[in-house]
């Protein structure tokens, strides 16, 4: 890939984000603050001595222990904004591609030197790796903000703090976790990533309707046509989330090189070669 | 051939379903796939899916 065609794609990118600011900034600010009200809330219901009790007992909980093996007990706290992630993605792949067509301006990106998989990789790219970023950049703000006041709280009651470091430090490297359990879970969803952006670039209205309706009678045509249920087993095969989620540092090699999930990316791009094809029917 | 697939916009999603649904009725034969169950491995209670009634019974067995 030479240099023009990165600042072409980096400019899709650019694009992407700015269109959908809402979903990838918006969402997860409005959940930030909203958690922290509401935490700001349970605290002032708590009595100080049961509060400087229970930092003094965090302190000394998390002193001393290793971040990496302690992080996945942190990831709980991240289940929300990957939730509120699941279902911008969602809206987000479904909407995109009809979107383009919706308001014509497929027909200036088409006359523009980008061809259509460099705009669905865009898409596809925006979702997996650009994404999660704002997401997890704003849980780090979070934390950071909650551990300074927990901090200062701390140290009005008088008592020790020190440990909070290590919760900190904790907290900080189960981000990393979330963010590669994000970009997996994108690479395990690649067919559903897929499904979703090629009734975007077919559907003439509403394209969630379609993506559902056929998604349901693939089902029942698959039990007619070759009198075998895979389609379904495969769906329940992949349905599990210990299957893509990352808790060790260990297990990403294993969770992306493994048979099921190439596999999936193999079937992924079948559906997504679609929606590149489709994008020539812009009316 | 191409042609045809790039007629219009519902012969290429025929298309494209007919080879996503071919991948996969291959691979699952090919591998025997099944889908897998739940399965919860802890001491205070058993849930495997596919023995729901089994579940019952038990339950309906305790109380």
């Amino acid at each position: 890939m030479d240099k023009f065609s990165l600042l072409q794609f980096r400019a899709l990118l650019t694009r992407e984000v700015r269109e959908h600011r809402n979903l990838f900034i918006g969402a997860p600010l409005l959940l930030a603050g909203l958690i922290f009200i509401a935490n700001v809330w349970l605290m002032s219901m708590i009595p100080e001595d049961i509060l400087a009790d229970a930092i003094e007992y965090a302190a000394i909980l998390f002193d001393g222990l290793s971040p990496l093996e302690m992080a996945p007990l942190f990831m709980i706290l991240a289940i929300p904004f990957m939730g509120v992630l699941y279902i911008v993605a969602l809206i987000y792949l479904i909407n995109t591609l009809y979107q383009d067509r919706r308001e014509l301006s497929i027909l200036f990106w088409q006359s523009m030197p980008v061809s259509n998989l460099k705009t669905v990789l865009s898409k596809i790219v925006t979702i997996a790796v650009v994404a999660p970023l704002f997401y997890i950049a704003i849980l780090f703000v979070l934390y950071l903000v909650g551990m300074v006041w927990v901090a200062i709280l701390g140290l009005s009651y008088d008592v020790q703090i020190a440990g909070l470091g290590y919760m900190f430090l904790a907290a900080v490297v189960s981000l990393i976790l979330v963010y590669l359990s994000a970009f997996t879970t994108a690479l395990w969803l690649m067919p559903s990533i897929g499904w979703l952006l090629l009734f975007s670039a077919f559907s003439k209205k509403t394209p969630l309707l379609w993506a559902g309706g056929v998604f349901f009678l693939s089902f029942f045509l698959e039990d007619f046509i070759f009198g075998t249920q895979f389609l379904a087993n495969w769906v329940e095969s992949r349905a599990n989330p210990a299957q893509y989620l990352i808790f060790s540092f260990r297990d990403v090699f294993e969770s992306i090189f493994n048979y099921d999930m190439l596999f999936g990316i193999l079937v992924g791009s079948i559906l997504i070669a679609g929606a590149v094809l489709m994008r020539r029917f812009a009316d | 051939m191409k042609k045809t697939i790039l007629k219009n916009r519902y012969t290429l999603l025929l298309t494209i379903l007919a080879s996503y649904m071919l991948a996969l009725v291959v691979e699952g034969k090919l591998t025997g796939r099944e889908a897998r169950v739940l399965e919860f491995d802890n001491p205070f209670f058993e849930l495997n899916i596919r023995d729901f009634e089994g579940f019952r019974d038990r339950r309906n067995d305790d109380d």
